[in-house]
């Protein structure tokens, strides 16, 4: 449920919907500006999370740090009811295929259920079942359609890296099919169908990969700090585990979403000895530290990456104690994005639960619940490309949009 | 798994009996007699006609790990294999293309109203055989599968008739046979550019050694010898030369250098921190470069590179390509290390003082590691035959010199 709570928070409070539904009763052509959120200025929608050409004026991130605030106020119960609502009213007006655009999401969130896959696959799954529905009869019909699904998961979780990276990662792929000729359209959707069925099975193997490349650096007697929860290098350490490699892990807590202490469940599972630590015991047991293991979000042009917050604060002790800095990502989650500072990318607050609740409304809580760590920090990305250093990844990524 | 050619494996074996004793030692040398080794397996091998490169491929990688587990320390033996695989795909994939072109021509005098549908049918699978063969995995094509150039001609030729299919099989005899002979045509010129690589980084030397320079090296590296020669047609310049004990190369070096009529200046490993803020450079030999830019060479190296950047001194590293391993330094302290006999650093009357009486244990030990590891971030920057680059570039020339496939062999 707070999952459900952290999506798209942005959306909730766009004051744009609430111009939707008024103009739901004028049933005139200013749909029409809805339906093309591509248009918006790109800078204010990566700052500001939300579609600009829908307000009279551009949105300051302390206006809407301040809805923000006002928003968590009221009961979450409130949060349910309205989550639903903009989906609703916005199909509603369409008056062009409302059973595609809602099921996307559904197909969306259908996957997204299923623990073992990432989001950029459940995001790529769903974009196929629009293949599948899709009644287009031309190539450039269907690009049309997917393109309008791709903007509406993205705009469903405009926080998600990995999930508008998987979109663009599809959608680049169908660009370039579809240039390809084929004899009908049965035949190119079909190959892409099975691109996109095959791709779930890639995904599954990119994290096998990566733990076969990236447990060769786990050695006997080492010990390695952990941040956070990423299925990536959990399996890697699972695998480590199993080729018969004694080490021990330091798990930090992961405050407020406490993933570290799942993390610290699966591998106390697995047999692994691991100890939780605090976040702010970082610095104090970096002494002991022999490599930092993390997972990502995303990783950026520069080749650095973006992560659960806290990542780059570990990262920063690390480098500044000469120990090696490791991170487990699969290809798919390489975005065009080139964050220049902390706060270039779009804010995902999290639910901060202080153990004092009745100070909650008065006190201001920075609720940020991601960082973005630079390149430099860095020492190798364990990817299903193959090991990288940080400057090779900018390659990757032009290799793709040539 | 296909068998070596009888009459080349007792080359092989002498090959590997010498690499276990260490009777070939140091990167270019090995990197020779390896690649001579297995230009002699190339063409010893039989291939059969219908069959593509991986005969080949199959045949270098049985030689190949029996080469590298002789002498796992030496990774110049495992870096010439995984280029002479990486030569062979290349060659393969760019016989495949022509021969999907020359088929085409072939099927061309048939229905002229299809032509134009199998043309493009054919250009597909060639674009499609030139883009997808030899890529690594990437972000490019991970959605995509990856045709393979033998199942491409395939489907171009099935149309044709039985005198196409005659014209096929004698195809594919002069296409093994024109691998072959393109292979061992590229191993000769990789031969050359062994040969010479110390004189490609030497041309480059007037770039880097400026004028009343005072450059400072530790040990003896030929290539660095010929690079400072290289330098001295024009300029003048000084070097400090540390001993680099325990074997004390440096002295030779600096004997080499004083023949020549350059000002050289012998310290002591202790030294080095003392003398580095009057130095202008450093400039060292390496035994080997990782993937990620870091460096083996000889110990007390890392030592130099650390005073090196205290006191923002360029560290520049000479290496030829063949040192470049595409592999990465997991436990880079220990893993790669070869140790080698303690009399070195201590006499064994000595040595035997320092065993206990009663026990015949040790109580003090004597350890004498060849190699250094240096980070990356503590290079400035590498010279190769190819021109200079920078750490971080590394990643580029492995992929540019190696397939991803022969990584693991």
């Amino acid at each position: 449920m707070p999952a459900m709570m952290r999506r798209s928070q942005f959306s909730l409070f766009d004051p744009s919907l609430d111009n939707l539904s008024f103009r739901a009763d004028s049933d005139d052509g200013g749909m029409a500006g809805n339906t093309t959120p591509t248009e918006s200025s790109a800078f204010y929608d990566g700052r500001t999370g939300c579609n600009s050409n829908l307000l009279s004026g551009p949105v300051t991130y302390e206006w809407l740090s301040q809805a923000d605030e006002a928003r968590l106020n009221s009961s979450a119960e409130g949060f349910h009811t309205l989550h639903h609502k903009p989906v609703l009213s916005r199909e509603a007006m369409n008056g062009d295929k409302p059973s595609s655009r809602f099921s996307v999401i559904n197909e969306f969130n259908f996957w997204r259920q299923k623990p073992e896959l990432a989001e950029a696959v459940a995001a790529i799954k769903a974009l196929t079942a629009v293949i599948r529905r899709s009644e287009a009869t031309t190539m450039m019909g269907l690009e049309i359609e997917l393109k309008k699904a791709a903007e509406t998961l993205k705009m469903w979780d405009s926080t998600s890296i990995s999930l508008s990276a998987g979109c663009d990662l599809f959608m680049r792929y169908v660009t370039r099919t579809s240039a390809l000729e084929y004899e009908d359209i049965s035949a190119g959707k079909s190959r892409l169908i099975e691109r996109g069925e095959k791709f779930g099975e890639i995904s599954l193997k990119a994290r096998q990969t990566i733990a076969n490349l990236g447990q060769e650096f786990v050695y006997d007697g080492s010990v390695i700090l952990t941040h956070g929860y990423s299925r990536v290098a959990l399996a890697l350490l699972k695998l480590a585990a199993s080729q018969g490699k004694r080490f021990k892990v330091l798990c930090t807590e992961g405050r407020p979403d406490n993933t570290g202490l799942e993390m610290a469940k699966e591998l106390m599972n697995a047999k692994i000895p691991v100890t939780l630590i605090l976040d702010a015991a970082v610095a104090n047991m970096m002494g002991q530290v022999d490599m930092v293991l993390l997972g990502a979000e995303g990783v950026v042009e520069s080749g650095g990456v973006i992560n659960y917050i806290g990542t780059f604060q570990t990262a920063l002790v690390a480098r500044s104690m000469s120990k090696p800095v490791y991170v487990a990502a699969e290809s798919y989650k390489f975005a065009r994005l080139f964050p220049l500072d902390q706060m270039d990318m779009s804010p995902t607050p999290r639910v901060v639960d202080l153990a004092v609740p009745e100070q909650e409304g008065r006190i201001k809580i920075h609720t940020s619940g991601r960082d973005y760590t630079p390149p430099q920090y860095l020492t190798l990305l364990f990817t299903d490309l193959g090991i990288l250093t940080p400057s090779a990844v900018s390659d990757e990524l032009i290799q793709l949009y040539l | 798994m296909v068998a070596t050619m009888p009459d080349v494996l007792p080359l092989v074996d002498d090959f590997c009996t010498k690499l276990n004793r260490r009777q070939v030692e140091g990167s270019l040398d090995t990197a020779k007699l390896a690649l001579v080794l297995l230009r002699q397996v190339i063409s010893a091998q039989r291939i059969p006609p219908n069959a593509s490169a991986g005969v080949l491929i199959d045949a270098i990688k049985t030689v190949g790990v029996r080469m590298i587990a002789a002498n796992p320390i030496e990774l110049a033996v495992g870096n010439i294999v995984r280029r002479v695989l990486h030569i062979i795909r290349e060659e393969d994939a760019s016989l495949a293309t022509t021969v999907v072109s020359g088929v085409t021509v072939a099927v061309d005098s048939d229905d002229e109203d299809n032509l134009d549908i199998r043309e493009q049918a054919s250009s597909h699978a060639v674009a499609a055989a030139n883009r997808n063969v030899l890529r690594a995995p990437s972000l490019h094509n991970l959605l995509e599968s990856n045709p393979s150039p033998v199942k491409a001609d395939v489907t171009v030729a099935s149309t044709g008739d039985s005198t196409d299919t005659k014209s096929r099989s004698g195809d594919k005899n002069s296409r093994s046979w024109k691998l072959k002979h393109n292979v061992i045509e590229s191993i000769n010129i990789m031969l050359n550019e062994l040969q010479e690589y110390h004189l490609q980084v030497a041309e480059q030397a007037l770039e880097h050694i400026h004028q009343n320079e005072v450059i400072l090296t530790l040990g003896r590296s030929r290539t660095l010898l010929h690079f400072l020669l290289g330098a001295k047609k024009k300029r003048s310049f000084q070097v400090v030369v540390a001993e680099g004990s325990p074997r004390y190369q440096g002295h030779k070096l600096a004997k080499e250098l004083t023949a020549e009529k350059l000002s050289t200046t012998l310290i002591t490993d202790s030294a080095v921190f003392a003398m580095i803020s009057r130095v202008n450079m450093v400039i060292v030999g390496a035994h080997a470069v990782m993937a990620n830019g870091g460096v083996l060479a000889p110990v007390g190296l890392h030592m130099v590179a650390l005073a090196a950047k205290r006191h923002a001194v360029p560290f520049v590293v000479l290496t030829g390509l063949h040192k470049l391993c595409p592999l990465y330094p997991h436990n880079p302290f220990t893993l790669l290390n070869d140790m080698k006999s303690p009399s070195e650093v201590l006499d064994f009357g000595e040595l035997s003082d320092c065993l206990n009486g009663t026990t015949g244990g040790a109580e003090s030990h004597v350890f004498n590691p060849t190699f250094d590891y240096i980070p990356p971030e503590l290079v400035s920057l590498f010279i190769t035959d190819t021109g200079g680059h920078n750490p971080s570039y590394v990643y580029r020339l492995v992929a540019e010199f190696y397939s991803p496939e022969d990584i693991v062999l």
